[in-house]
């Protein structure tokens, strides 16, 4: 088999884990610290692309540049989420709010469906679309390149604020326990909305990357909300270095895995890895 | 209170009368397309090209070619009026077959018209078969539809069968001019409409005696997040010549992954799907210069029949869009549903599919002389052509009968 293809397999592999390993960042900051699987995830990835896609179209914002705007807004809608449908149902069975956040996902995903109707739209013109850079008979897309580097960052940027800011370690604290936490005067209902805020920001930064090479419509956080799950579940849940790396596992095995078993199989073999990991260690990779 | 209780009983007979005068004026027809869901955009779109079929078949349009425009509603049935009823099979084939159960129990349509997929075509018409109600279906490719011996389906549309003749008819015309094209890469979804179409292009390759190799065979699941692996086999085989069964989101994701990974083919051939959407050479501009694909309808056909512009302008107005070959289809198909009603002269569903069966349909909207179905329901008047996007427009470039422009060979030279 030709060397350069199999490099060519580990590139690409790590380049789209790397979108994936940010995107599960955030589910797992929300579960880790609320104990809330917020299905809700993936609609957030669709109304950051869903936004990106406007500001390029209507206002000439190439998606490079409206990223702070787009993870500011996500921030806002994750604070908002928090206070409108997390906070009233916090301290009732955990059933609740999985399911008050499943149907705020098939809300957002209907009032996009209802103002900006089903069409799939592709980014074409921006930027960094169609450029690549090639060297020794290797391709790197540079959307793709150029996300995976934003994405490696920004992961890396919250693993910091979460193990070394005062503020990460009020969220640490009430993870661990909530109500010592509430005892030693942390104000967790704080700690809690800006957590929800981090998570969605963290998706919306990985939809605005997301962006410059996937299409977007209504239904497209399906897609990746699914594999982040898995991917979650893999690292540990909570754990941010665990959700990296299983992102970064998890695009591996699609491209490698995909390449010599069959891409019919893809998925088939993610979800096996999944299966064998979760039988062996109950709480993923670097749970605890 | 006895003269109300009269006055009560002779608006009730009034309204019954009316309602009775108005079921007599307009038949209904059924339609199941994926109306939410990932293929909502392609049904919506569906939805607005048999809107205007209903339009012109109501209204008095002078359309050369295409009967049943001028005159007002079914003439066979004193111009009863087609209303159309919209039922969403989601995409699913589980909630299609619900739906065409609740048609059916409904029993106001008088037809149905379904389905996008073949997937779901399949088992909705089978829920129809079984109550003896026909089923008329407009877009579903799968050469298998007409190969199950029902006696109440029939199909518009050309099939993967009369799709993958043309192409290596094609092919083998590239060869005479001295074309490399031997060696062909098969990349589709494992859904209906993928496996089937991908095992008659494999017949077609079978039956060229080697002159063909498959050189690298790449089903995928559909809604897959990257197609990195598939275009990484399809580029260690390095193909002549690569085929797709592909929807509208994974074709744009693979035409970015080719030009992202440097793939480079002679040509790269679609059947209907992905390709034929207008919003795939609108968007993708240049990274899809050259793509090439089955085709019962482009705005370029209008070329050659200028009459179609009239259609053609209509469903711009609705949709901003230039009709496609599933559009078109679409389109005549509500026009065999007309004729079969106004040759049966009655709506009865046993007289309706016995018109079905003899339609000699002669319409001007596809390639072909029109619709005429044989013994299986499969429409052996219907024709296809190939297209090509030429600066985000597509073309019709082969056969010489039909083809307004010339092709660029390799696509990308």
């Amino acid at each position: 088999m030709d060397v350069t293809i199999f490099l060519q397999l580990v590139i690409s592999g790590l380049l789209i884990g790397f979108v994936f390993s940010l995107i599960a960042v955030g589910l797992t900051l929300i579960w880790g610290v609320m104990d809330i699987l917020n299905f809700a995830h993936g609609d957030f990835l669709m109304l950051a692309m869903f936004s990106a896609f406007l500001m390029f179209a209507n206002l000439g914002i190439d998606p490079v540049f409206s990223l702070p705007v787009i993870v500011g807004l996500l921030f806002f809608i994750g604070l908002l989420t928090f206070r409108l449908v997390i906070k009233p149902v916090l301290g009732y069975h955990a059933l609740i709010a999985l399911l008050a956040t499943f149907g705020l996902s098939i809300f957002i995903r209907n009032v996009v469906l209802f103002f900006l109707g089903p069409d799939f739209r592709v980014i074409n013109q921006s930027v960094l679309a169609g450029k690549r850079i090639s060297f020794l008979g290797l391709h790197l897309s540079l959307p793709q390149l150029v996300s995976a580097i934003g994405c490696v960052l920004i992961t890396y940027v919250v693993y910091l604020f979460i193990s070394k800011s005062k503020f990460g370690r009020a969220l640490r604290a009430t993870a661990l326990d909530k109500d010592t936490a509430l005892l030693m005067g942390i104000n967790t209902n704080r700690v809690f909305a800006l957590t929800f805020g981090l998570g969605a920001a963290c998706v919306g930064a990985a939809g605005g990357f997301l962006v410059n090479f996937y299409y977007v419509f209504p239904e497209v956080g399906l897609n990746f909300a699914i594999l982040s799950f898995v991917i979650v579940a893999l690292g540990g849940f909570g754990n941010i270095g665990g959700a990296f790396l299983a992102g970064i596992l998890v695009g591996l095995v699609e491209n490698i895995g995909g390449f010599f078993v069959g891409p019919e199989f893809k998925y088939t073999l993610v979800f096996i890895l999944y299966l064998i990991v979760i039988s062996l260690r109950p709480k993923g990779l670097f749970g605890w | 209170m006895k003269k109300s209780i009269i006055l009560a009983l002779f608006l009730i007979l009034l309204l019954g009368i009316s309602s009775a005068v108005n079921a007599a004026e307009e038949v209904e027809v059924a339609l199941l397309y994926p109306l939410s869901g990932p293929l909502t955009e392609a049904g919506k779109r569906m939805k607005s090209v048999y809107e205007v079929a209903a339009e012109v078949i109501n209204g008095s349009y002078d359309i050369q070619g295409v009967p049943y425009a001028k005159t007002e509603g079914i003439p066979g049935l004193n111009g009863a009026k087609i209303t159309l009823k919209f039922y969403d099979t989601q995409g699913s084939p589980e909630v299609g077959k619900a739906e065409t159960e609740r048609i059916l129990q409904e029993g106001t349509a008088k037809l149905i018209i379904g389905a996008y997929q073949s997937a779901v075509s399949k088992p909705t018409s089978f829920v129809a078969e079984r109550h003896k109600f026909p089923f008329l279906c407009a877009v579903s490719s799968s050469a298998a539809l007409t190969e199950r011996g029902l006696k109440y389906f029939f199909r518009v549309a050309p099939t993967d069968f009369h799709d993958s003749r043309m192409f290596f008819n094609f092919l083998d015309d590239m060869r005479k001019q001295g074309k490399k094209v031997e060696n062909v890469a098969i990349v589709y979804e494992k859904t209906e409409f993928g496996v089937h179409a991908m095992k008659e292009v494999k017949k077609r390759v079978d039956e060229s005696k080697g002159v063909y190799q498959v050189v690298a065979d790449v089903p995928y699941a559909f809604k897959s997040t990257d197609v990195n692996a598939e275009v990484l086999k399809i580029k260690a085989a390095k193909p002549d010549v690569i085929i797709h069964a592909t929807l509208f989101s994974e074709m744009t994701l693979f035409a970015k992954t080719y030009e992202n990974l440097g793939v480079k083919s002679n040509a790269n051939l679609s059947f209907c799907g992905g390709y034929q959407n207008p919003k795939f050479a609108s968007q993708l501009k240049d990274t899809v210069e050259g793509y090439m694909g089955s085709c019962t309808f482009a705005e370029d056909f209008i070329r050659k029949k200028a009459q179609l512009k009239t259609i053609n302008d209509m469903y711009k107005a609705k949709t901003d869009m230039n009709l496609d070959g599933i559009a078109m289809e679409g389109f005549t198909t509500l026009f065999v549903a007309v004729d079969a009603f106004s040759r049966a002269k009655s709506t009865d569903p046993e007289s309706v599919t016995k018109a079905l069966r003899t339609t000699e349909l002669v319409i001007a909207t596809l390639p072909g002389k029109g619709v005429k179905f044989d013994e299986n329901g499969q429409n052996i008047w219907i024709d296809s052509t190939m297209s090509q996007i030429q600066k985000g427009e597509y073309k019709v470039v082969w056969p010489n009968e039909w083809a307004t422009t010339a092709m660029a060979w390799p696509m990308r030279p």
